[in-house]
Formats: C-alpha cells, sequence, structure tokens
C-alpha cells in the first residue's frame, strides 16, 4: 500500500515582469516550469530517492510534499488523505504537518542562532502538543538527543558551538521530535565532510528501522543515494526521466541523462 | 555582553559618545536639583553676560537663567527623542514586519503607504502635524513619530524578507509554529541589530527635529527646551550670544554624541562589518 502518492505534481514560477513594464514593452508573462508532471508514490518505511543536478526541481518537489509549497497542479496524498487540498481545516492540517517533517541542506542555516537547542528540540513538541509538563518535555529532548547520539548536557548549548555534523543531527532530533512518520531529507549530507556523511547517513538508516520511518531522499550525489534508497527516480528539468531499484538502476540505466549522471560519478576501482 | 562590550570599546569615539550622553542623562536626571525653580521664572537682571550676577551662563531678555533652561531643556530633548523613536520603531516594525513576511498585495499597499510618507519632507510636515495638533508635547511626539517611522519599516521589510526563506524559518513552518510565533520569536530577533542602530540615530534625528520646532516657536510653551532658548534668543544674537549659543552648543554636542554611539553599536552588533578596521 503506498503511503505517499504524487500525481501529475507540477510547479510553476512565474517570473514575470511587473504589470506596468509588460504593459510598456509588451512582453509576455513568462512561467518557469520547476516540476513538470511528475507522479511517484512511496511504500511505507522505505526509502524513495529523488536525484538529479541542480534545478532539476527535486528542493521543489521536497517543499511540496512537506507543504511549504501549493502545487500548481496535481496533488499529493498521504496515508489516504490529499495534503493540499484547500479545503481541510486548519486542525487537519496541522495533523497533517506533525507527521511530514523535514531534514534541511544546510545545517548552518537551518538552525535559529540564537536559540538554545533543548528550546529548538522542545518547539514541536509545544506546538503540536505532544507533552504538557515541563518534566516530561525535558525528558523527551534528551531522549531525542540521545537518539542521534548526542548528550544530553548538549540541550543548553546554541547551534553554533556544534560541528557541522552534530548540527545536522541536531535537525534529525528536531525532525524526530513531532513523531513524524515520513522525513523528507533535502540533500542532508551534501554540505559535510565525507567522513561524516556516513555517520549521518547510518544514523538515518538505524532511525528509519527503529521508527518504521520513510523517507524521501533528495540528492545529487549517486553514491548517496545507492546505500540508502530502496527505489530511485531520476529527474531532470522538471520531469522524471526514469524510475527504478538502485541494481538496476546503476547496472542498466534506461534513459541517456541517467547514464550521463552514472558517468559522472568517480570509480576510484579505476583509477 | 562582555564580548560585546569588548567590540564596543574598541571605538574610541563611541566611547567618548557614551559618556557625554551619559553626563547629558546626569543632568537631566538631577535637574530638580540643581535648579529647583522653574526655568521660566524672573532670576535676576536681565541679558547678563555669563559669570555676572550669578548667573553661570548668562541670563535672557526677560532675565531667565540660560543654565536652568539648559539643565532642565535636557530632559525634554531627551524624553521627546526617546518616546518618538520608541513609538515610530513600533510602527515601523509592524509595517516591515506584515509587509515583509506576507509579501504579495499586503506587501505592495504598506510599501505605497509608506512611500507616500517617505515622499513629503519630514520636517514640513512635522510642522504641518504641530500647526494642526496645537503645540503640545503629545503633538510634538505624534509628529516625529509619524515623520520617521518609514526608514524602519523599510530596513525591517528588508530583514523579513531576507530571513523568511532561510532554512531555520521555513522548518518552523515545517514544526506547525504559527506565524506570529515565527515572526516574533524566530525572525525578529535575528533582525534586532540594524533596528538598534537605526533606532540610536532616530533619537538625534528627532532630538534635532523637536529643536526645530520649538525654535519655530510650535514646541509646548509650557515646557522648556533647547529650541526655544535658541529661539528666544536669536534676535539678540549680537548683542547678547550666550542666549542663543549655549543652548546651540548643548544640541550639537548631545546629537553628535548620540551619532557616536550609533556607529559604536553599529561596528559591535553588525558581525559582517566588525574585522573592517
Amino acid at each position: 500500500m503506498s503511503f505517499i502518492i504524487a500525481n501529475h505534481l507540477t510547479r510553476q514560477y512565474d517570473l514575470s515582469d511587473p504589470w506596468i513594464v509588460r504593459m510598456l514593452t509588451s512582453n509576455k508573462r513568462k512561467q518557469l516550469t520547476a516540476v513538470d508532471d511528475v507522479s511517484f508514490s512511496i511504500d511505507k518505511g522505505t526509502t524513495y530517492a529523488l536525484v538529479g543536478e541542480s534545478g532539476s526541481g527535486k528542493s521543489t518537489i521536497a517543499k511540496m510534499v512537506v507543504g511549504l509549497l501549493a502545487p500548481s497542479a496535481g496533488a499529493i496524498t498521504f496515508d489516504g488523505k490529499m495534503i493540499n487540498d484547500e479545503t481541510i481545516s486548519k486542525a487537519d492540517r496541522q495533523r497533517l504537518r506533525r507527521r511530514i517533517q523535514m531534514v534541511f541542506q544546510s545545517p548552518y542555516a537551518s538552525l535559529n542562532p540564537r536559540w538554545a537547542v533543548g528550546d529548538i528540540l522542545k518547539e514541536p513538541i509545544r506546538a503540536f502538543g505532544l507533552f504538557d509538563s515541563r518534566a516530561d518535555q525535558d525528558k523527551r529532548v534528551n531522549e531525542l538527543l540521545d537518539q542521534v547520539g548526542l548528550s544530553a548536557r548538549d540541550a543548553n548549548k546554541y547551534p553554533h558551538e556544534f560541528s557541522g555534523g552534530q548540527r545536522q543531527r541536531i535537525s534529525i532530533a528536531r525532525a524526530l521530535s513531532s513523531q513524524p512518520d515520513v522525513i523528507i531529507c533535502d540533500e542532508p549530507t551534501s554540505a559535510l565532510d565525507v567522513s561524516v556523511q556516513a555517520q549521518v547517513l547510518n544514523l538515518l538508516k538505524t532511525l528509519q528501522k527503529e521508527f518504521s520511518l520513510t523517507y524521501l531522499f533528495i540528492s545529487h550525489d549517486l553514491a548517496v543515494v545507492s546505500t540508502m534508497a530502496n527505489k530511485i527516480g531520476v529527474l531532470n528539468e522538471g520531469k522524471l526521466v526514469e524510475e527504478a531499484v538502485p541494481s538496476q538502476l546503476f547496472a542498466k540505466p534506461e534513459n541517456p541523462y541517467t547514464k550521463m549522471l552514472i558517468d559522472a560519478v568517480p570509480d576510484f576501482g579505476k583509477v | 555582553m562582555l564580548a560585546f562590550w569588548h567590540r564596543y570599546k574598541r571605538n574610541r569615539s563611541a566611547v567618548f559618545g557614551l559618556v557625554v550622553i551619559v553626563l547629558v542623562v546626569l543632568m537631566a536626571a538631577t535637574a530638580d536639583f540643581l535648579y529647583p525653580f522653574d526655568p521660566f521664572r524672573l532670576a535676576g537682571k536681565p541679558l547678563s553676560a555669563p559669570g555676572t550676577n550669578g548667573f553661570l551662563l548668562g541670563s535672557d531678555s526677560l532675565g531667565r537663567d540660560v543654565a536652568a533652561g539648559i539643565v532642565h531643556g535636557a530632559k525634554t530633548s531627551l524624553l521627546i527623542g526617546l518616546i518618538a523613536t520608541l513609538v515610530a520603531v513600533f510602527i515601523g516594525i509592524l509595517f516591515g514586519a506584515l509587509s515583509g513576511y506576507y509579501g504579495g498585495q499586503l506587501d505592495n499597499m504598506l510599501m505605497r503607504i509608506t512611500e507616500i510618507f517617505q515622499t513629503i519632507p519630514s520636517f514640513i510636515f512635522a510642522i504641518l502635524l504641530v500647526a494642526i495638533l496645537k503645540p503640545s508635547i503629545y503633538s510634538v511626539v505624534i509628529a516625529i513619530s509619524v515623520v520617521s517611522w518609514p526608514g524602519v519599516a523599510r530596513l525591517v521589510r528588508g530583514e523579513f524578507l531576507s530571513l523568511k526563506s532561510r532554512e531555520f524559518v521555513q522548518a518552523c513552518h515545517t514544526l506547525g509554529m504559527s506565524d506570529l510565533r515565527i515572526m516574533l520569536r524566530e525572525i525578529l530577533p535575528n533582525c534586532l541589530s540594524p533596528i538598534i542602530v537605526i533606532g540610536s540615530l532616530m533619537v538625534a534625528t528627532a532630538i534635532l527635529i523637536e529643536s526645530g520646532l520649538s525654535f519655530l516657536g510650535l514646541g509646548d510653551p509650557n515646557i522648556m527646551s533647547w529650541g526655544f532658548q535658541i529661539g528666544a534668543g536669536r534676535t539678540m544674537l549680537r548683542s547678547a550670544w550666550w542666549v542663543c549659543t549655549f543652548p546651540g552648543v548643548a544640541i550639537l554636542i548631545t546629537v553628535l554624541a548620540i551619532n557616536l554611539v550609533g556607529e559604536g553599536l553599529n561596528d559591535a552588533l553588525n558581525p559582517r562589518l566588525r574585522e573592517r578596521n
């Protein structure tokens, strides 16, 4: 049973000049189609990876799934409910929000520099009303820090006191804090050192097993994707050009663009 | 906090400005103690030169003590400067935050309103407002706030625009925080430094506008102020130079000091410019 279904997802950006300029120069409206009729589905507890180069629309899809952007056309269904339905109530939307979380690309930009780590982790607990008493909230924060391999003492520190890898762990803990079913990982390791990348990826895998999480994994790095994904979708200029399980994709890629991506991965065995 | 003071201390002139401001504040605070009588009171022989007839800084054409006027006027200037700035910053944050955060039509509307205020020359607008509202300390504060908030609104809007697309603010949306909470707790604290800097400089401008209004006789007639003293003494500038000169020097020094402090705050609060020197 598919947990998340994206149906003919399309997102356009309006790049037109202001109205008055268009009137004077008789330029037409300009539309950029960042995501063009993309459909895919993700099973519960699995990882679906979207790969593609910069500007291929990966992050736009991520933002639409998490609800930060509205699709221009098409729809996303999550656990049988339409996410982007205009008619759903505020309370329902909040309930859906709780179940879909996101880990952002840059661990340096995704944590508010003025908040202590404990407060950052407590905010979703507070916003979704998960634990009422302070003691329970503090206990939960310690639990979260422990789950991502940090210590309870780190709750009083500020983001700038941590390394990139540790910050990404905080980011992951924040996403876990609302007890979600789905985590969207938008290039979670691309800003990290290679050695730290592996640690963060392993952490994500462990957490997936422990909480039977569903991941939508966005990346441009095929090496990373091959270790994480159950299924890979290749995006090129907003279109989904190929979809396959990793072994098949690497063994015999069908689309020329996929071939090009695979050939671009440095292979040190051959050097 | 200590690190902030260390950065601030590096700017010598800013420290000098701070010392001057502290002195002016002390002067204002002890006004009723230094000169317990009404500064409008006839205190002795009119047009006494500084140091004569018991007048430290001389007396004006009605025998009022210039020194007493300066000390009491300090209270007026600082109070009006501070309150008018607070009101203007409040309005500016309100407009700028809504405009930058929500964007779109609301942004368009609020910014056009801001532009209407920006296109009117501020001092003439202030004169007009005080003339309509009848001169009083309240109308002066209102006039100064009304002419000085657009700058803050513009600044805050820009900060909100750039901060709202940052990842930690985006994350807040997925974490279910309300818009108001995101604005107040996530974005606003991150743009406080430029607001503090522009606010400190606005105090200086407010004092200048207040002095200008009082000079033209549009200040509160019952409250002593530096601008009023200069206005009262300007016809006798050649025969009794001290009546205008000392309040003028007081305005100059205070405004200069506030500007130096603003500059120092800018250097200390703005990490990008911190290593400029």
